[in-house]
């Protein structure tokens, strides 16, 4: 009998992230940035839902359930961790994606395209050196996120030659648990939307500019 | 009046430039088009002056260097319009660097100075003889958004500026989607 693994809110903010993500690329590649930067305003917004819920969602959704120390990720290589959602590995894949996007997402805010035409909505609070550096670093650190990615799909097939489906659990929100495991402790409704609200709050906030540390035109 | 004004500066602008310009062959050969829009073309874009090996590497960096200044310019000025006080001596000054180096512009890109001579830019594309017409016309709405922002400047409406100031960042944009590739520095 298969059981919950991951909530709705997890499995939307990753598939949803993932496609936001694409689109950044795609709209960057080939100069739509208008789109661009509604697209990282939207992965922003996504981010901040993630982190929160990280620390009020359902179990598997916890960092303080899925983030441990190197015994636990040693434990787990030699095939002695039982549990649902994140392993201990699989938990610094989720960590270096969640901080790689961030500071991906960070750099954007405050950079600026060579021609001065588009910028990040917080770009008045740094100089013009510092949002063309941002804009070289936002361009380069995008690799970072491949090579994560990268990861992440050969431990997805990696895992799935040995039998095990990650992608349909994902999908679904349920797997068979061994015998004895925990299954997930949901999170409430109107938590998740909390966090989405704060998350749009604080990304309509910045949108503006920080008011009143400095103002923002949309692009248009 | 303006744009020839525009014209007639550009071309001198060109002349002082390149030391002199060849005209070509190509000009003489489409006898059957005007003097007066002839001229134009060739102040807008002169895309089909050959220039020697030297006066090419010359004038990419001309190019370059004012493609920067421009690109400068245009980052004080999206700082001053989104800021509470915008301070309108510095977007007088950027408005007409950009105005004078937009007529510049002119000389900028005769044949012969794309990525065979070194590092631009500049796509190919810009010198295919199906795309002269377009990139003219590109070139010319820059000078004329430019000449158009910095007059808004000299008058005290920021609205003015502002709605002045899209118009040419929109001509900035329209010529380098089509005809500028990445180039990391």
């Amino acid at each position: 009998m298969k059981q919950p693994v991951w909530d709705l809110a997890v499995r939307l903010t990753h598939w949803l992230q993932a496609a936001l993500i694409a689109f950044c690329w795609w709209s960057a590649e080939y100069n739509h940035l208008v789109w661009h930067i509604w697209g990282g305003c939207a992965v922003l917004t996504l981010l901040i839902f993630r982190l929160l819920w990280g620390f009020v969602g359902s179990s598997t959704a916890r960092f303080s359930s899925f983030v441990r120390g190197p015994a636990a990720v040693l434990a787990y290589l030699r095939g002695k961790w039982r549990g649902i959602g994140h392993t201990p590995l699989g938990a610094l894949s989720v960590l270096a994606l969640l901080g790689a996007v961030a500071v991906e997402v960070g750099l954007g805010l405050i950079a600026e395209d060579e021609d001065g035409i588009y910028t990040g909505p917080l770009y008045q609070l740094v100089s013009i050196d510092t949002s063309d550096r941002a804009a070289g670093l936002h361009e380069a650190w995008f690799n970072v996120i491949l090579v994560l990615v990268g990861i992440h799909i050969a431990a997805i097939i990696f895992y799935r030659l040995r039998g095990k489906s990650l992608v349909k659990p994902m999908i679904t929100g349920r797997a068979s648990l061994e015998p004895g495991t925990q299954p997930m402790r949901p999170g409430r409704w109107w938590v998740a939307l909390i966090c989405l609200a704060i998350g749009i709050g604080v990304t309509r906030w910045i949108i503006a500019g920080a008011p009143p540390f400095g103002h923002w035109t949309p692009p248009s | 009046m303006r744009i020839a004004f525009v014209s007639l500066t550009a071309c001198t602008a060109l002349l002082s430039a390149c030391g002199g310009p060849q005209t070509s062959q190509a000009n003489n050969s489409s006898a059957n088009i005007s003097n007066d829009s002839r001229d134009a073309n060739q102040a807008t874009a002169n895309l089909e002056a050959r220039v020697s090996l030297g006066d090419a590497t010359k004038i990419m960096h001309a190019r370059h260097e004012g493609m920067e200044t421009i690109g400068k310019d245009f980052k004080a000025l999206h700082r001053e319009f989104d800021s509470p006080t915008p301070n309108l001596a510095l977007v007088r000054t950027a408005a007409g660097q950009i105005s004078g180096l937009s007529r510049q512009a002119s000389g900028w890109f005769p044949a012969g100075t794309g990525t065979e001579i070194g590092k631009t830019g500049a796509r190919p594309e810009i010198w295919l003889p199906q795309n002269a017409t377009d990139f003219s016309s590109k070139l010319r709405n820059f000078q004329i958004a430019a000449a158009a922002f910095n007059a808004t400047t000299t008058r005290g409406d920021l609205n003015a500026m502002k709605a002045r100031y899209a118009d040419l960042a929109g001509t900035c944009k329209a010529c380098h989607d089509k005809y500028r590739m990445d180039m990391h520095h």
